[in-house]
């Protein structure tokens, strides 16, 4: 239990504050090519930065993957919105909307990790 | 041996049983359900500081190496602690000090992500494993989902320089160095995997 609401915090943590990152360097208007590219990077950095504190907590690939994935997508994506003013105007509607992308991608990586998990090649002992 | 190798994990020792916690917690069941198929006389490979000794079996006689010295250092208590005998020598693992076919069981953890040379440290792995011999390989490696695989790519560029690759085919070097693959097992998306192979028996002498 405390691995599986540790991951979701950090999710939300990471969405949240890459959302939020985003939110402060970018501006209305900003061309969106330019815009997306500067989130991802934003993101990625942000992400590896916080993957890298919790991972001690959480294990390091349980937290860098997502956090990596959060980052660079939530970084893009978040960009593009702060760049054509498109709803989340406060910050504390923007940090939520990016503390739940952070969720949804938390339970996207976990329900993938299940499909894959198993034996690959098995020709037994 | 390959000094700028053991240099960086000889600094690495400080801070490795920082990321212990979660990993340990998380992998150790796997890395114990591994290992406990460990039979006979064991190498064990990149010991570390000795994290991965609580998931021996009890009672176990083995060999564990490293070729870092400040990382065995670290690794002394524990393999104290440990119910069974752990000698520890400092080693590399692309050049083993070691006779031909003398191991029945080979173990590794995440080791053949920081070893320069994988092929050449497997291929020796190869030559002292008896005929029949297993290898038992607790490792990650390279995703082969598009993504995943180039953000592993690109996280590699910074973590060679302070651990480990993140990029690795071990599976396929595995394969090049000679062992027949009997079990790969994905733990962790297809990233972290259980790796099982096994040195072909010697075939049967004709008259």
């Amino acid at each position: 239990m405390y691995f599986v609401i540790g991951d979701y915090a950090a999710g939300m943590l990471i969405g949240a504050l890459t959302a939020a990152g985003v939110r402060a360097i970018l501006w209305p208007g900003i061309d969106m090519v330019i815009a997306m590219l500067l989130g991802m990077a934003l993101g990625m950095v942000i992400a590896m930065l916080l993957g890298f504190l919790l991972s001690p907590l959480l294990g390091m690939f349980y937290t860098m993957i997502p956090a990596m994935l959060i980052g660079m997508w939530g970084g893009m994506l978040f960009g593009m919105r702060d760049a054509m003013e498109a709803n989340s105007s406060s910050l504390g509607s923007a940090t939520a909307v990016g503390a739940l992308f952070g969720t949804i991608l938390v339970l996207a990586i976990k329900t993938y990790d299940r499909i894959l998990q198993g034996s690959v090649v098995d020709i037994g002992d | 041996v390959d000094e700028r190798t053991r240099q960086k994990w000889d600094t690495a020792s400080r801070t490795f049983d920082l990321f212990a916690f979660g990993e340990e917690r998380r992998f150790g069941p796997h890395k114990r359900r591994l290992f406990s198929k460990i039979r006979g006389e064991t190498l064990m490979v990149a010991a570390g500081t000795g994290n991965d000794f609580q998931c021996l079996p009890p009672g176990q006689r083995l060999l564990a190496i490293d070729i870092s010295p400040k990382m065995l250092e670290r690794a002394g208590k524990k393999a104290a602690a440990y119910s069974g005998s752990i000698e520890l020598r400092e080693m590399d693992v692309c050049a083993l000090p070691l006779p031909d076919a003398s191991f029945d069981t080979v173990a590794t953890v995440c080791t053949f992500c920081s070893v320069p040379r994988p092929v050449a440290g497997l291929r020796e792995l190869h030559r002292v494993l008896k005929p029949g011999g297993q290898l038992l390989m607790f490792e990650h490696v390279r995703s082969r989902i598009g993504v995943l695989g180039v953000l592993l790519d690109l996280m590699t560029s910074l973590s060679r320089r302070l651990g480990p690759e993140l990029n690795r085919d071990t599976v396929g070097n595995v394969l090049k160095a000679g062992f027949t693959l009997r079990r790969e097992e994905n733990i962790y998306l297809d990233i972290v995997k259980i790796i099982e192979a096994t040195k072909q028996p010697a075939p049967f002498a004709t008259p």
